[in-house]
């Protein structure tokens, strides 16, 4: 039983990073309808900024995240800008766009920061808390919890400030939105530098769990990706479910088929999709794809 | 439809001459070595020795492959300063295998056809398997800084390895532990690829030759970032040792992983553990006290070290460590070779490559039937940062 739970442990603090990765996602295409494939790349941008401000300017790394999140917020809103003229021609267009720009960013990235990656020291040097047998890494609990208040603030910013209204409106009804006075290049702006913020608070997160390279943002983006799927592509909840789900799936995956992790956890992905296609929380007002 | 069948027709016609192009013998092509028949030729030939560099400069590996291509060139700018082979210089070739083997096929093909020599690399074994049968069937001697032993099982004559194979790293790290140390339960962390399964059966073979069963053996995909599952599961069972056979970055990750768990066993590993970017990964402090054997502990260990440390830093600004050591003395034995045969090429250039007697950075070489030169390592510990040999 000790096992379950640490297995458990280890699973939700990895899912609560696949959370803001798949809210990123989800926002960007109920907001558009738009697949962001330069996601992961946002996300590694994110990540080597925050250990640059970090380890390089010296900076406390609850300065270093926030920092990196406007930073790449700006990264995101440059995106938009440069794929905007692409809307109105063709949505694949804008999607190939992406695809462009995660290259285009992965190759800056080597550029600056050389193609090595680097190591992030935890910034919580606190032993691990023991309950019961369970070890939990208390810089663990703090992604959980960071991950938690940024899906509380993204819901209620959605649901009680004009901006949100207005990009909910956008979501639903380009056109009526349009007729009503709401501008959709500013709502899908927004929603562009908030998918990228959130990619950013997820590299950065992640950074002293992991180790932050050019590649990095490939396997987060896909599991990222998976969890969106799985919970419901474009809902804000959904993508909550499935980056939890996806992280607990893969960690006892990890536990249980060792080498054949990854194998596994897809497979129980592909199931669970097949047997519901819109996944956990199915988003109807979605439809502009 | 008749026109459509006529395309059909020519653009078929036009595939099968490509690949017939394509897969026309590409080492036939004479480069600036000569031409690379099974015999190998004597030298004859004039104009700069072309050799092949294949090392990923992209990607997760890419600071192995940095370091090994410091340590080649470094060679070779000595003895091309000294005048060259014969009074042909050697000219060095850069290929970037992004630590992929079906990128390496590619440039094993490549190398084919553009006439080089030899090859020195590459710096994983699982690339360094996929490329050496094409070497093979092309006549060009690879010295590589793989060390599974599933390369001596290729029996490929013109594959040497720069250093000792996995299973000498892991018998003599084995037999300190259990008989120095006197520990007696294990735990083993490897990943899936060539390196990893390399390592898990070597060191598990060794425990097994000294009478020990590892209490738990776990393993992970290759490209896997989180190790705290299987890192609970060997928790549960209260290993004095964790082993761990990966790469360095995972191998980094897997000890902070696991410190930040709160174990406490000692940390012991092969080469990798002995290199910036492990410690870097890993985090200094929670790397001290692993145990690492390898061929090559430090800079100062003799005057050899001290002399290649003293050229690599004012070369490259910045000290060498085991891969660029491993490669520099690769390129070394390569430079032998060729002097001896005086820039023969082919089998003769494998001949004289395994005929090379010479004491380098990492030890004595001298080559046996399988292509291994060097079978020992020696036994460090990191302290603060950095490995000190230990005392016994």
């Amino acid at each position: 039983m000790q096992s379950f739970f640490q297995t458990l442990v280890s699973g939700l603090s990895f899912g609560a990073v696949y959370s803001l990765i798949a809210l990123g996602f989800s926002l960007v295409y109920r907001t558009m309808g738009l697949v962001n494939f330069a996601h992961g790349a946002v996300l590694m941008t994110g990540a080597y900024l925050a250990s640059t401000f970090y380890l390089s300017a010296r900076l406390p790394f609850a300065v270093a995240v926030p920092a990196a999140v406007l930073a790449t917020g700006v990264v995101g809103l440059l995106i938009e800008r440069v794929l905007r003229p692409l809307e109105s021609k063709d949505v694949d267009l804008m999607l190939i766009g992406t695809i462009g720009a995660g290259t285009v960013l992965e190759a800056v990235a080597i550029l600056i920061w050389t193609s090595s990656g680097r190591g992030v020291p935890s910034p919580v040097r606190a032993a691990p808390l023991d309950v019961g047998g369970v070890r939990i890494p208390v810089y663990n609990l703090v992604v959980i919890a960071v991950a938690a208040v940024t899906m509380v603030l993204l819901t209620l910013f959605l649901q009680r400030t004009k901006r949100g209204a207005a990009m909910q409106a956008v979501a639903m009804d380009p056109e009526a939105a349009t007729a009503v006075g709401i501008h959709v290049g500013r709502s899908n702006a927004v929603a562009f530098a908030i998918g990228a913020g959130l990619a950013a608070l997820a590299g950065s997160l992640a950074s002293p769990m992991l180790f932050v390279s050019p590649t990095m943002g490939d396997s987060l983006g896909i599991q990222g990706f998976a969890a969106a799927i799985l919970g419901g592509f474009g809902s804000i909840p959904g993508a909550i479910v499935g980056g939890l789900g996806i992280g607990v799936i893969g960690s006892f995956a990890a536990q249980w088929f060792q080498g054949y992790s990854d194998l596994v956890t897809f497979v129980v992905f592909t199931v669970l999709v097949m047997v519901r296609p819109t996944g956990v929380f199915g988003e109807k007002t979605v439809n502009r794809a | 439809m008749i026109r459509r069948s006529g395309a059909a027709a020519a653009l078929s016609a036009a595939a099968i001459a490509i690949l017939a192009a394509a897969c026309s013998a590409p080492g036939s092509s004479s480069g600036g070595s000569g031409g690379s028949g099974s015999g190998g030729s004597t030298g004859a030939a004039s104009g700069p020795i072309k050799i092949a560099v294949v090392d990923a400069q992209s990607g997760s590996s890419s600071d192995l492959g940095q370091f090994e291509w410091r340590g080649v060139k470094l060679a070779v700018d000595q003895v091309n300063k000294a005048g060259g082979i014969d009074g042909r210089k050697i000219q060095l070739t850069l290929f970037d295998d992004q630590g992929d083997p079906t990128v390496g096929t590619e440039l094993a093909r490549k190398i084919a056809s553009e006439g080089f020599t030899a090859m020195l690399g590459t710096a994983e074994s699982s690339v360094t398997l996929a490329m050496a049968p094409i070497l093979q069937a092309e006549h060009i001697p690879n010295i590589t800084s793989g060390q599974s032993t599933k390369l001596l099982k290729l029996g490929s004559p013109y594959l040497f390895l720069n250093g000792p194979t996995g299973l000498t790293y892991d018998s003599t790290l084995a037999k300190y532990l259990v008989q120095t140390k006197g520990y007696k339960k294990f735990a083993l962390l490897t990943n899936n690829d060539s390196y990893g399964a390399g390592e898990d059966s070597a060191f598990t073979s060794s425990l097994k030759s000294l009478g020990i069963t590892p209490v738990a053996a776990e393993v992970v995909p290759a490209d896997q970032t989180n190790m705290t599952p299987q890192l609970n599961t060997i928790r549960s069972r209260n290993p004095q040792v964790l082993f761990i056979g990966a790469e360095e970055a995972q191998s980094g990750l897997t000890v902070k992983q696991a410190r930040s768990l709160g174990m406490t066993a000692v940390i012991a590993e092969g080469a990798p553990a002995g290199t910036p970017l492990f410690l870097s990964t890993a985090g200094v402090a929670n790397a001290d006290g692993t145990i690492v054997s390898s061929p090559y502990l430090g800079n100062g260990v003799d005057a050899a070290s001290k002399a290649f440390a003293a050229a690599y830093t004012a070369a490259y600004g910045t000290a060498p460590e085991l891969h660029g050591a491993k490669a520099y003395d690769g390129a070394e034995v390569m430079i032998s070779a060729l002097k001896a045969c005086h820039a023969c090429t082919g089998l003769a250039l494998a001949s004289a490559v395994r005929a090379v007697h010479r004491t380098g950075l990492l030890g004595t070489f001298a080559y046996d039937s399988q292509g291994v030169g060097i079978f020992s390592t020696s036994i460090g510990i990191i302290k603060n940062g950095t490995i000190e040999p230990v005392s016994s």
